[in-house]
């Protein structure tokens, strides 16, 4: 849905990307309105988890005017100025914290300050990315953009699961003058398969019958399988029952895919199977894999972000299928930013040989390249 | 055997010493001296004599190496670049005109009879020069120095410099110094040989100290009819045509345009309707600095922001000649360009083309596109069969001089596509044939013919599945799609793990239902989806100068639904439609299987594991990767090394190389790539190694150090710097210019909506339009703080709060600066005023600008002489930018005063300071001092009297004490922005620009007066002199006081007990006899009186003792009577014991 544009004033329409647009007009510093917030729906309005977001962003920022309407349908929102520092945040438990920790990572370079958030709820749930994996796959990431990593940290304190949460994690994001161009053609092979696997107020043989399931499907492929199991205890284990598994995927070439699976939330009925579930999650790594691309398919967008936000310089990247969510983003960045995206659909010549000697087909490849619009930390101070 | 060979003993071989023969072998061996160098002749001369002094030599080159490095920059400079912005700046009668004419003559041999505005004109085979002339107002000085690549600062050598020249220097400084060439005119009204030469050599050395000694300074000698000497001319021009320059910070982070042409293109009838209707203005000017993005707001100097409302590109009016080997200029390629002037042939509008018949080459043809553009536009004009007839019909040249193609062809070609993915237009043609079900396009009849031409964006789609789009839709199995099918078949199950890129599936609840179903249709769906990535993407994006209305379009669509008729349109655009409503509230997840879980492939099975096989480092590698190969590979190209060599001693070459390995981004031979790649890497190394080596030759023997890092960091800009020039080579214009914007050196038109009629019309082409580009969030205005000092030429300091336009960005603003200074605490401290020679911060409200940009600050830009005589030099103050905030802190001192009410022992009660309980909340716990210094603290407040409050103090303290509170009140910055808008004003008075006066000035126009402060007043002292009461010491204290410091009674505290005191002082006293007569009866009374006193005294006395006795003698006998009486008790006790014992 394009944005309708009133004098500098972005108009959006419905809840979907809700978390995109914040973000974005956070960072282009434009104000934008998003309006019939599912206006037909029973329960109309913005949800607890979305005013949470507004809460958190306002808590990162100095001088952000949020104005909601009576019935909550529609938003006005400008931005600030980001300010960072010590933040901390008691996250909606509708969602996980990776719907907030994305943002924070998004925004965190460009902060006056380094950031340090506390942020508190659920850490592993299904709608979202879990903590783990923004550590295994997103700061290596953006450690490609700051290239020197002084002080990324993201530290998982506890672990909770849906539906009461009580999981905490520490981020702690350095500030940026700006990003550095990104040249990333080259993604290399996978050579090694890590992997955790945590069990919260469950048995601990779940965890142990998760990891054997999981490790027997991956040992097909390679033998450099480690999958450590994270028994937790008292406070560390939250406040509901479950477990889960992600695995990462490490290449030659510092890319990291990850996946990830849970069991279903206490109290919904269903039961699963820890071998079903670390089956599950060794599949989805592998189709991870399969699609390959130089990031994981979740954080696609955050590669097209930071690129963007470059300097006037050429990146150029080689993902794998671009996903819905990045499809969005890309739409939104050229709304916001003005910056658009060469894509090209692209197959390496060995593939195509080997395309023709054993009829193997691997996922079409899409080159992202664009011009970074020099994007600068206003926010920042010199002395 | 042995001994015979002993025995068989030969002479062997002895060289001949002496002869012919000899010499020779000598000649031959002897090194040739005369080519070497003095160290190889003489290698102990040069040995390392003493350690100390080698390491100092080391020490100091690398000093001197390491003082010359940069930080290294990614050149942007485009392959086209920009003509150079030359500006003239000088005071007023100093011969800015007659030099630019003289330029003009030099370089293209042709007269311009007025100079007015930007000239832009074609100087040599590579460069383009825009002459400005800068007029005498500090406004265009500013504005010059932002967008001015050299300048020519002319003085007259006859006065000297003046003041402007030296705030034109200043204001440089604070903007990027651009290059600056100094010339000396009127150097003939010098008639003085001496005099002459020592102006020169003051003028140069005070022109060295202002920009960096070894400036060049041009002198011009003198004017001969009215002109320059032709001599000199041309060697100012040379200077100019090979000047290098370096990028500056602020332009390489900004687009910015110096228009040299405008339009009104507001309609006749709404100016006749309202003069003052606001205008439609087209702006003209080459890009320069970085690529100018189309929505991206600017600001116009003198005018203010604007965000332009369409951006397109236009031939270029002033083009370079063509790349043809030739050594000159031919004379018809010396172009000029200056609108404002009249000058220059053909005007190219967007849509319309002008042509000046006074100009040099009125016949000039027109160009290539836009010849193929009118054929274009004719053609869409008089068509008259339907678009699939057209299409069916049209043909096209893949390759110029090949075979035309046509659609019914396409079938055949599908080898093409597959062979040369390119450059083919094929895909095109399979899209364009089966277009009519694909009604979401959106695509116009005229764009498709466009498209046809211009080789837009999908000469990069995937040629995969446009292959299986053609195949579908002809029914055929083609070879290329039968495993496809079979794959998809096998795999139907599981829907959409296929590579494709599924975005527009978003079935919601749906999705369980019949998945064999819903797979095929998503993989019909996909084929009209997929077609192109980033039409997928980005939907119908407009592209390069084509911009048209969204309405327009989607009227388009609906007539052609109507047109068509079919169903199938129908029913795809309300599919879509319902989707799109579908995912307004979904939720957000950045899954890649976004909310629906799809049941995935079974990777474990042998059949799929193929696919992923190759992905892990224990599969098989690709040539490229393969360690065994590139062994291979490398014994390979060391074969041919010899080659190699030859080829990079040639630097045009290597350059071409880096050029020509770009387009290969899709080929399909890639195995021998690598080899290509690889060698011309190593190529560029040899020769980086080879060019550091040529470069300092000197030093190849002695000890060098290690300058990797810093060459690192070069090798990378340098590669950054080729792709930014190589990797939009060969896209399509149109599309280049979406992804990277309107790149510096394009010819663009600007048009804005709704300017300020003034603009129009009161414009003065002698000022020049600066356009400059804003960065993201540069368009917001917040609370600025900057670094500033007062210039050490301005005569006043400045005082917070009065008005100060500034110069920060392109902008020129006036706003209301807070003074301070930074405490130790991080605290900002008010100042009323700049303190003078060291800096300050200071806060204003105003536009957000990064970090590190430069201003500078002026109190008025009005070009009143008087003010300007009285000012001196106008720059106030010169600074940059630290921070941004949306709010600031800054505080001033803030002393509470209050006096005791009441006092106990360390607790009083103190009043005046506060005047309400809450006010003393608030403060609880505070600090408080005495003047005396007796330090305290605030406790709580106190109901009676309202705002006062106990207070504990470390002492008692006294009613006559004034108790302090010291404390930080916050200064709040004004939120006043205007920005100078003098390009607005009536010519003529452009330079009066009157901002927000002072308060100083409106008092003084006004005549106020304020009344005087009379605590300020000088009135007498009268100070009566202090008594002070004696010290007094109790008399508990004096008890433990050792002798020396207790107080002596007799000095001191008793005087009278002194007889000759006593006596001293006395006056003698004489009574008369009736006084006398009572004195001595009062005597014989007294001395009565004492005797009875004495008599009765001793009688008591007698009377005591006696009755002392008495009580004695009575006490005894009382003692007495108790004895016997317990003696009695006793033995009657101790009878009585006796009767009992026996009893026991």
């Amino acid at each position: 849905m394009p944005a309708t544009i009133h004098n500098d004033l972005l108009v959006y329409k419905g809840s979907n990307f809700f978390r995109q647009r914040l973000l974005l007009a956070t960072l282009s510093g434009r104000a934008i309105k998003i309006e019939d917030i599912r206006s037909t729906h029973d329960d109309p309005g913005l949800r607890e988890y979305e005013v949470s977001l507004i809460r958190l962003l306002d808590k990162v920022t100095n001088g952000t005017r949020v104005e909601l309407s009576q019935t909550g349908t529609s938003v006005y929102y400008q931005p600030g100025i980001l300010v960072g520092g010590q933040v901390t945040h008691n996250c909606s438990t509708q969602r996980g914290i990776g719907y907030y920790l994305e943002i924070l990572l998004a925004l965190g370079p460009f902060c006056k300050e380094p950031m340090n958030a506390v942020l508190q709820g659920v850490t592993h749930s299904a709608l979202d990315v879990s903590v783990d994996k923004i550590k295994a796959a997103a700061l290596p990431l953006l450690l490609k953009f700051i290239l020197v990593d002084d002080g990324l940290e993201l530290k998982v304190v506890r672990r909770g699961a849906p539906p009461l949460g009580g999981g905490e994690v520490v981020f702690k994001c350095p500030v940026r003058r700006h990003l550095r161009p990104l040249q990333w053609t080259k993604w290399g092979r996978v050579k090694r398969i890590r992997g955790v696997v945590y069990a919260l107020r469950v048995s601990p043989t779940m965890a142990n019958r998760v990891v054997d399931a999981a490790k027997g499907v991956m040992l097909n492929f390679i033998p450099d399988v480690y999958i450590n199991t994270d028994q937790c205890r008292g406070s560390n284990a939250g406040k509901s029952p479950g477990f889960g598994v992600s695995l990462v995927a490490e290449t030659d070439d510092k890319t990291f895919y990850c996946a990830e699976a849970k069991s279903t939330d206490a109290g919904a009925g269903e039961i699963t199977l820890p071998e079903d579930l670390g089956r599950e999650c060794a599949q989805r790594l592998l189709d991870e894999i399969y699609r390959g691309g130089a990031v994981d398919s979740c954080f696609q967008w955050l590669l097209a972000l930071w690129m963007a936000l470059g300097q006037k310089d050429v990146s150029e990247c080689i993902v794998g299928p671009l996903s819905d969510y990045t499809i969005t983003f890309l739409q939104h960045l050229k709304e916001f930013f003005g910056v658009m995206f060469k894509l090209e659909v692209q197959r390496s010549a060995s593939d195509d040989e080997d395309s023709d000697d054993e009829g193997v087909t691997p996922a079409s490849k899409i080159k992202m390249t664009c011009v970074g619009i020099g994007y600068v930390n206003i926010s920042k101070r010199t002395l | 055997m042995a001994d015979e060979s002993a025995f068989d003993k030969k002479k062997s071989h002895r060289a001949k010493q002496a002869g012919r023969k000899a010499e020779k072998k000598k000649n031959k061996n002897k090194i040739d001296q005369s080519n070497l160098s003095a160290r190889q002749r003489n290698p102990k001369a040069f040995a390392i004599q003493s350690a100390v002094r080698a390491e100092r030599q080391f020490r100091r080159r690398e000093d001197v190496i390491s003082k010359k490095q940069h930080i290294p920059q990614v050149d942007k400079t485009p392959l086209e670049p920009p003509p150079i912005v030359v500006a003239i700046v000088g005071p007023p009668r100093v011969g800015k005109t007659t030099l630019i004419n003289n330029l003009i003559r030099s370089f293209i041999k042709t007269n311009v009879t007025s100079t007015n505005g930007p000239i832009t004109i074609v100087t040599s085979k590579k460069r383009r020069i825009t002459l400005i002339e800068c007029n005498n107002d500090v406004n265009s000085m500013i504005d010059i120095a932002k967008c001015a690549d050299l300048v020519l600062l002319l003085c007259d050598a006859s006065f000297g410099f003046e003041m402007e020249i030296f705030e034109f220097l200043n204001i440089c400084q604070v903007h990027g110094m651009p290059k600056i060439m100094g010339v000396l005119t009127h150097l003939d009204m010098i008639k003085n040989a001496k005099t002459l030469k020592t102006t020169k050599k003051t003028l140069k050395h005070r022109f060295w100290t202002e920009v960096y000694s070894g400036a060049k300074l041009f002198y011009l000698s003198g004017i001969v009819h009215g002109e320059y000497l032709r001599n000199e001319i041309k060697n100012l021009s040379r200077f100019i045509s090979v000047m290098k320059f370096r990028p500056l910070s602020w332009r390489m982070t900004h687009a910015y345009v110096l228009a040299d042409r405008l339009e009104d293109i507001t309609s006749q009838e709404l100016i006749r309707k309202d003069p003052k209707v606001n205008r439609d203005v087209v702006l003209y000017g080459y890009v320069r600095g970085v690529p100018l993005m189309k929505d991206s707001s600017v600001h116009i100097a003198g005018v203010g922001d604007m965000k332009i409302s369409e951006l397109s590109y236009l031939p270029d009016p002033c083009p370079l000649p063509s790349n043809e080997k030739k050594r000159h200029l031919m004379e018809r390629e010396r172009q000029i360009y200056a609108p404002f002037s009249g000058v220059g042939g053909i005007v190219y509008d967007k849509d319309a083309v002008y042509i000046e018949l006074q100009g040099s080459h009125s016949h000039k043809k027109e160009d290539e596109e836009t010849n193929e553009k009118k054929t274009l536009l004719k053609n869409v004009v008089e068509t008259k069969e339907t678009v699939d007839e057209q299409m069916q019909e049209s043909g096209f040249k893949l390759f110029s001089g090949g075979a035309v193609i046509y659609p019914d062809m396409v079938k055949d070609d599908e080898y093409l596509q597959q062979n040369k993915k390119a450059d083919s237009d094929d895909s095109d043609s399979g899209e364009e044939n089966e277009s009519d079900s694909d009604n979401d396009s959106g695509i116009d009849q005229s764009e498709k013919d466009d498209k046809k031409n211009k080789v837009p964006w999908d000469n990069n789609s995937d040629g995969e599945s446009d292959a299986e789009d053609d195949g579908n839709e002809e029914g055929s199995g083609d070879e290329e799609i039968i495993p496809r099918d079979n794959d998809m078949s096998a795999d139907e199950g599981d829907t959409d793990t296929d590579e494709e890129i599924q975005t527009e599936e978003d079935f919601g609840s749906k999705w369980k239902e019949k998945l064999g179903e819903k797979a095929t249709e998503a993989y019909l769906e996909r084929q009209k989806t997929s077609k192109n990535i980033m039409k997928l993407v980005y939907g119908e994006f407009e592209i390069g100068n084509k911009t048209k209305g969204k309405k327009a379009e989607e009227s388009d669509e609906e007539e052609d639904q109507e047109l068509g008729g079919l169903f199938k349109k129908v029913t795809d655009t309300q599919k879509k439609k319902h989707k799109e409503k579908e995912r307004l509230d979904l939720e957000e997840c950045t899954f890649f299987y976004a909310l629906d879980k799809p049941n995935l492939r079974d990777w474990t099975s042998e059949t799929n594991k193929q696919f992923l096989i190759n992905n892990f480092v224990t599969g098989k590698r690709s040539a490229d990767e393969d360690a065994s190969e590139l062994l291979k590979l490398d014994d390979a190209s060391d074969g041919d090394d010899e080659e190699v060599y030859g080829d990079f001693e040639d630097l045009e070459t290597g350059e071409k190389h880096v050029a020509e390995k770009t387009p290969q981004e899709t080929g399909g031979k890639r195995k021998a790539e690598p080899t290509k790649s690889e060698i011309l890497d190593k190529k560029m190394k040899l020769k980086a190694k080879f060019d550091s080596e040529y470069d300092n030759p000197d030093d190849g023997h002695r000890i060098k150090g290690d300058h990797s890092y810093y060459e690192n960091l070069k090798a990378e800009a340098l590669k950054q710097s080729e792709l930014n020039k190589s990797v939009f080579e060969n896209l399509d214009n149109g599309l280049r210019i979406e992804v990277e914007g309107f790149r510096p050196g394009l010819y663009v038109r600007m048009l804005f909506k709704n300017m300020n009629s003034e603009f129009v019309t009161n414009f003065d082409p002698s000022y020049p339009i600066l356009i400059g580009a804003l960065n993201m969030a540069e368009q917001n205005i917040g609370f600025v703080s900057c670094k500033v000092k007062k210039h050490r030429w301005y005569k006043k300091i400045l005082k917070t709060n009065d008005p100060l336009i500034i110069s920060l960005g392109w902008r020129r603003f006036q706003t209301l600066p807070i003074y301070s200074k930074i405490e130790d605490d991080l605290k900002c401290r008010y100042l009323k005023y700049t303190p003078e020679h060291v800096t300050c911060n200071m806060h204003f409200y105003g536009p957000m600008t990064p970090q590190n940009t430069g201003f500078l600050a002026l109190q008025s830009v009005n070009n009143n002489t008087n003010e300007i005589k009285q000012v001196g030099f106008r720059i106030a103050a010169t600074g940059s930018v630290n921070e941004i905030n949306k709010s600031t802190q800054i505080v001033k001192k803030l002393k509470l005063v209050g006096t005791p009410l009441k006092i106990y022992k360390k607790t009083a009660f103190i009043k005046d300071m506060f005047t309400t309980t809450l006010e003393v909340a608030k403060f609880e716990g505070a600090r408080i001092k005495t003047v005396s210094g007796i330090r305290g603290q605030i406790k709580k407040a106190l109901n009676k009297p309202e705002g006062a409050f106990r207070a504990t103090f470390e002492d008692k303290i006294l009613m006559s004490d004034i108790i302090f509170c010291r404390t930080w009140f916050k200064v709040d910055v004004t939120k006043f922005y205007a920005p100078v808008v003098n390009m607005l004003l009536p010519v003529g008075a452009k330079n009066a620009w009157q901002g927000m006066k002072t308060k100083g000035q409106l008092k003084r126009e006004k005549n106020i007066k304020n009344d005087a402060n009379t605590d300020s007043m000088y009135t007498e002292v009268n100070r009566a002199p202090k008594v002070f009461k004696p010290l007094l010491i109790p008399k508990n204290l004096q008890k433990g006081l050792p002798y020396r410091f207790k107080p002596k009674t007799k000095t001191i505290t008793l005087p009278g007990k002194n007889n000759k005191d006593r006596f001293e002082n006395r006056i003698a006293v004489v009574k008369n006899p009736e006084e006398q007569k009572v004195s001595s009866v009062m005597k014989m009374l007294k001395t009565n009186y004492e005797k009875k006193k004495e008599v009765q005294k001793e009688a008591t006395a007698q009377r005591l003792e006696k009755h002392k006795k008495q009580m004695e003698l009575e006490e005894w006998r009382k003692l007495k009577r108790q004895k016997e009486l317990k003696k009695k008790i006793c033995r009657h006790l101790s009878k009585m014991g006796n009767k009992k014992k026996p009893q026991m």
